[in-house]
């Protein structure tokens, strides 16, 4: 993954380009919104992740200025506040997902994944495919090497978001967020309830499970 | 017709109407000292006149004797105004058709007498008129009776009344009118300065009160009133800044530490010992964060953030997926969620922070109760609109802490034992105000029960 890191807290910029480049990914890096934006205008990237206040340019007029450009790489915005304004005011401008600081690096890694990941255009599938778990999303079933499984509507949701992401690190932040809409962070652990409960249905007694604990970061789907 | 009501219950239209009634009383009192002194001057100088024809016929009895006062009497009775009657001692009519009415001994009684009109002088119908008349003993025995009709005195003063009447109803129609027009126009502007500070309830600091050229009572209070709110306005921006600027210079540190301990865990070849206290420690900055968070969003939801974002939901709905997001969760600790979902709720809203206010309710009711406890979430209505209300049959608060559990960081006794950073429901009171929606706690019998209503009243300040 060859992504763009706009950030002016040098500090944090630096642990973000350690942690992505020690994992394989290719990061460049730029304090200044205008060096930013004339970075992400020669293109080539396959994520941006973007300050919402940085000197010069601000993370929204960058994003603005690209959409103009009908530059479409995906946007991650990293905000200080988890104002109600500043969500929506990125959304608005062409942003594609936020990330509230401080955040651990593993979240944002899954997400700027799961942005430079995002499918192309074109016939978007019918039906999902992991190992011998398949989903038909218009007859809206599941079945796991020929065994039908029965799933309740929240449950067939999630389902559908661990097959979408497949290999990828799932946080439970943004399954809050994609799943259940919850821009908060519950006390109570409904995250984890269903995805024991999903667990229970679709591993048929077998081990490991499907979706595997990723320690301290979230899930992931696999075979 | 409400705004007519609001109309007519102003400050302005009382006044007006007091101003108008105090006139009114004071012309009536005048029109009654006027009534009584002319009423009493025109009896007076009728009574003269009588007096004076009376005094005269007398005189012509002195010096030309009875007879020709009876021939006088008869032709002074055809063309004249008064009255007349001469009657002999026997009681026999000598002249005139006035009959002096007997007295209690049967003789005529002399003096003023108030008598009906003779039968002669009678109008063809209706009562007889009454004649006020001056009765007096001639030197022969014979009664000299001289009257005239009331009703010449009464005409005048009714007159004299009615001028009186158009008067009163008049002072009152421009009282009424005077009070209507002043009350439009003092409602006009206290309608600006209502909408004015709903703006700014509502959190729209810029908005001002609009003021006029010129300089009355009210545009002086217009112009106070948008000194204070340009104070407020800096301040608020100021308070703005501060919590921005504690947020950012808090934050980074807590944030450097958290990646600190990211990194001293990242080998992953710690002593398990080591590995827990640092998983702990990293746990305990993300709660602070969290708190810091859950401060800083109350605070920007108190200080009015834009409400843009509103669109028409029901909360019904929210309230169906918050109780379907937490069902597994609550009955994997035996407790049960009871829905009754089937009233609509409707209202303008933010989706997000709707679903964040029914999950704290839900979320707090999970974390205050024992195991097997039984948690309601359901709407209903009645005649003043729909009501939410999340309710459980746990501990339950104490009365005199009812209203103390929507408070930041207010943590009932009872519920030392359970987690939280105690802002789940000052944030539920947070966003219910911005919604526009009123939260009051009860008891459930046994348990908390929490209902959400939308604030009405507060509409329209006169409604």
């Amino acid at each position: 993954m060859k992504l763009l890191l706009v950030e002016d807290d040098l500090d944090m910029a630096a642990h973000v380009l350690a942690g992505l480049r020690e994992r394989g990914h290719v990061v460049e890096h730029t304090a200044d919104g205008r060096e930013g934006l004339s970075r992400a205008l020669a293109g080539g990237f396959d994520v941006l992740a973007l300050d919402r206040m940085l000197p010069g340019l601000d993370g929204l007029a960058i994003v603005a200025a690209l959409r103009r450009e009908r530059i479409a790489t995906p946007v991650l915005f990293l905000t200080n506040l988890s104002g109600i304004e500043d969500r929506v005011e990125g959304f608005e401008a062409g942003g594609d997902d936020y990330l509230v600081k401080p955040f651990a690096l593993e979240e944002l890694l899954a997400r700027l994944s799961a942005l430079a990941r995002r499918p192309t255009l074109g016939a978007p599938a019918t039906v999902l495919h992991a190992g011998d778990l398949e989903m038909d999303l218009i007859q809206r079933t599941v079945r796991r090497g020929g065994v039908s499984i029965d799933l309740g509507p929240k449950e067939f949701q999630l389902l559908e978001y661990f097959m979408r992401a497949e290999g990828r690190v799932v946080t439970r932040k943004m399954l809050l967020e994609q799943v259940w809409n919850f821009h908060f962070d519950p006390q109570t652990n409904i995250v984890e309830t269903h995805v024991s409960r999903l667990r229970a249905k679709i591993d048929l007694g077998q081990r490991p499970s499907l979706i595997r604990n990723i320690r301290g970061v979230g899930y992931s789907l696999g075979v | 017709m409400a705004s007519r009501t609001r109309l007519f219950r102003t400050a302005s239209f009382r006044l007006v109407a007091i101003y108008g009634l105090s006139f009114t009383v004071a012309s009536a009192l005048l029109g009654a000292g006027v009534y009584r002194s002319v009423d009493a001057e025109v009896a007076r100088e009728f009574d003269d006149r009588i007096g004076e024809e009376s005094d005269a016929l007398q005189g012509l009895y002195a010096t030309q004797g009875g007879e020709r006062l009876a021939q006088v009497l008869a032709a002074r009775a055809a063309g004249g105004v008064f009255a007349y009657g001469l009657q002999a001692r026997d009681g026999r009519l000598i002249a005139g058709v006035a009959r002096p009415p007997s007295g209690k001994d049967g003789k005529p009684s002399l003096g003023w007498v108030e008598m009906p009109e003779a039968e002669a002088d009678e109008a063809p119908e209706g009562a007889p008129e009454m004649l006020r008349a001056l009765v007096t003993r001639l030197a022969d025995g014979t009664y000299l009776v001289v009257g005239d009709e009331q009703r010449r005195t009464m005409g005048a003063m009714r007159a004299i009344l009615v001028a009186f009447g158009w008067a009163i109803a008049g002072i009152l129609a421009l009282a009424l009118a005077g009070g209507i027009w002043t009350s439009a126009q003092f409602l006009r502007r206290i309608d600006a300065m209502h909408g004015a500070a709903r703006a700014l309830m509502a959190g729209d600091w810029s908005r001002r009160i609009p003021v006029d050229a010129t300089s009355d009572d009210l545009s002086q209070l217009a112009r106070a009133f948008n000194r204070l709110f340009e104070r407020i306005e800096k301040l608020l921006l100021a308070n703005k800044h501060v919590s921005a600027d504690i947020a950012h210079d808090l934050r980074k540190p807590l944030a450097h530490t958290l990646r600190r301990l990211e990194a001293l865990r990242a080998p992953g070849d710690l002593k398990p010992e080591i590995e827990t206290e640092l998983e702990g420690a990293a746990a305990d900055i993300e709660g602070v964060l969290a708190t810091f968070d859950a401060l800083l969003r109350i605070g920007q939801l108190q200080a009015g953030a834009r409400r843009a974002a509103f669109r028409s939901i029901d909360l019904r709905d929210i309230a169906q997926e918050a109780a379907a997001a937490f069902r597994p969760s609550a009955e994997d600790d035996g407790r049960v969620i009871v829905e009754q979902l089937t009233t609509p709720f409707p209202l303008q809203g933010d989706r997000d922070l709707l679903m964040q206010m029914i999950a704290n309710l839900i979320d707090n009711a999970l974390r205050h109760t024992p195991p097997g406890a039984s948690i309601c979430v359901r709407t209903e209505a009645d005649a003043r609109g729909p009501r939410l209300v999340v309710c459980d049959n746990g501990f339950g608060v104490a009365e005199t802490e009812l209203n103390l559990i929507f408070d930041r960081f207010y943590r009932s006794e009872a519920a030392a034992f359970a987690s939280g950073n105690g802002l789940g429901l000052a944030l539920v009171a947070a966003i219910a105000e911005m919604h526009d929606l009123a939260y009051a706690a009860s008891d459930n019998r046994p348990g908390l029960k929490i209902t959400i209503v939308p604030n009405v009243g507060e509409r329209d300040g006169a409604a």
